[in-house]
């Protein structure tokens, strides 16, 4: 089993960091409340929707982007928006102004119209969150989301997952201490597919020493 | 329906943009045009029933190279992880997929309608036998193209999936073979599971319902077996 039992709750409008070593469960975990893995036994609620009995109902409430920010290449930014916004049922009219808003807030103006195909890791990574963005979810799940990023990019991930807290609850998984710590409002440490410790960032000045004390 | 409308979309401009699929056309046209001239020429009668016989073994050979990428594409590069946790059903991710394909492998076999069109030009063919040999194709395309879907959705690996398919199709065009090998009811089990056992009578004007239930049958039966091993992740 990659994952003991596991209860975890998150606030609305919170950003939540999970934080484990690699092979720790981060992404099991994810994907289970993606949707993209069923669990075997268990049980799974995202914002009040059974994930295992109304899949498709708890799906409209969530924004995913996974590890390797997949997008199609073969499509315009704008058209692969398009193309998700519509996935995830938005109204035909609702949707030239969903791009439009997503594509503001993720700076992509520049590469609206370009192939995906043809774009940097960081206006990959910013387009693959515009995608879990575009329908309005109440929660966004980010796996990784400064993986391979260079450290310009980096900040700018990180400012625009600070800008959605309230707005959005956002879960996001890293294995990196210093992403947690400056970007999560609370923290959870996954450890061998164990849910060790939850804490507020607030009251973790010392996260490093917190987390060599659970592992 | 509208999830259908908006993947089917995506997957059109996808299969009919990609090189592969006019490689794919190309090729099986320009095979079907030289063979199609010298049956012509040797025999000068008006009946297609070889070019439909071609036509099968092309398609055959050439399916798996367009639904090899149907889902190993999506799997290696991580697009499918978008598309499992969309709101839509699985059911509607495949099908989309199998329409895209068939569409494609259908307009192939209209540009074979030119072969038609010069047998009524220089002659008076029987078109009952061409009708039938065209629902036979269309029939048959269905089951391959289904196949394919059902092996690109088991491996990331393209050519795993197309040689999977080829196997696969080509094991059901041969199955009969074996039957005298076997004692009776298995002996018939293997000739009902025969590819060629069920195109040939409808290529040459005979059209039972049997027929096209296998054909039928079997499309729905790999569609399912895709879209269960979609749902199982």
């Amino acid at each position: 089993m990659a994952l003991a039992p596991l209860d975890l709750e998150i606030n609305r409008g919170e950003v939540f960091g999970l934080l484990g070593p690699n092979g720790s469960g981060k992404t099991t975990f994810i994907r289970l409340l993606a949707g993209y893995l069923l669990p075997t036994a268990g049980r799974l609620e995202v914002c009040g929707h059974d994930a295992i009995e109304a899949a498709l109902q708890a799906r409209r409430v969530i924004g995913y982007v996974p590890e390797a920010a997949p997008v199609y290449g073969h499509m315009r930014v704008r058209e692969f928006l398009a193309f998700m916004a519509r996935l995830r049922g938005l109204a035909e009219r609702q949707i030239g102004g969903a791009v439009d808003r997503v594509i503001v807030a993720l700076r992509l103006e520049t590469v609206a119209n370009r192939p995906a195909h043809t774009l940097s890791r960081g206006f990959r990574q910013r387009t693959a969150i515009a995608q879990a963005l575009v329908h309005e979810p109440e929660l966004l799940i980010l796996d990784e989301p400064t993986n391979g990023l260079d450290p310009r990019q980096i900040i700018e991930v990180r400012e625009l997952i600070r800008g959605l807290a309230g707005r959005h609850t956002v879960l996001m998984s890293s294995h990196v201490l210093s992403e947690v710590s400056k970007t999560a409002d609370r923290v959870g440490v996954l450890l061998e597919g164990r849910l060790r410790g939850v804490r507020a960032m607030a009251e973790t000045p010392d996260l490093e020493a917190w987390f060599l004390s659970l592992a | 329906m509208r999830p259908l409308s908006t993947l089917l979309r995506k997957e059109l401009l996808a299969t009919f943009g990609s090189p592969i699929g006019y490689t794919v056309a190309a090729v099986f046209l320009l095979v079907l045009g030289y063979t199609f001239s010298l049956t012509l020429f040797a025999t000068k009668v008006g009946n297609l029933t070889y070019i439909f016989h071609q036509m099968y073994v092309l398609t055959i050979l050439l399916v798996p190279a367009l639904t090899m990428r149907a889902f190993a594409e999506e799997r290696r590069s991580d697009t499918l992880e978008l598309l499992l946790t969309a709101p839509v059903g699985e059911a509607w991710i495949v099908l989309a997929k199998f329409l895209a394909v068939f569409a494609l492998v259908l307009a192939m076999y209209g540009g074979a309608l030119l072969y038609a069109g010069v047998l009524q030009a220089y002659g008076s063919p029987d078109w009952g036998p061409i009708a039938s040999g065209y629902l036979a194709l269309v029939c048959h395309a269905a089951l391959i193209v289904s196949i394919g879907l059902l092996m690109s959705s088991l491996t990331e690996n393209q050519v795993v999936a197309a040689a999977l398919t080829l196997g696969t199709s080509l094991m059901l065009w041969f199955a009969d073979s074996a039957s005298y090998l076997l004692p009776p009811p298995f002996d018939v089990l293997l000739i009902n599971l025969s590819l060629i056992g069920h195109f040939r009578p409808m290529v040459t004007g005979s059209v039972f319902v049997s027929d096209i239930c296998y054909f039928v049958s079997g499309t729905l039966l790999a569609l399912f077996l895709a879209t269960r091993r979609l749902a199982e992740r």
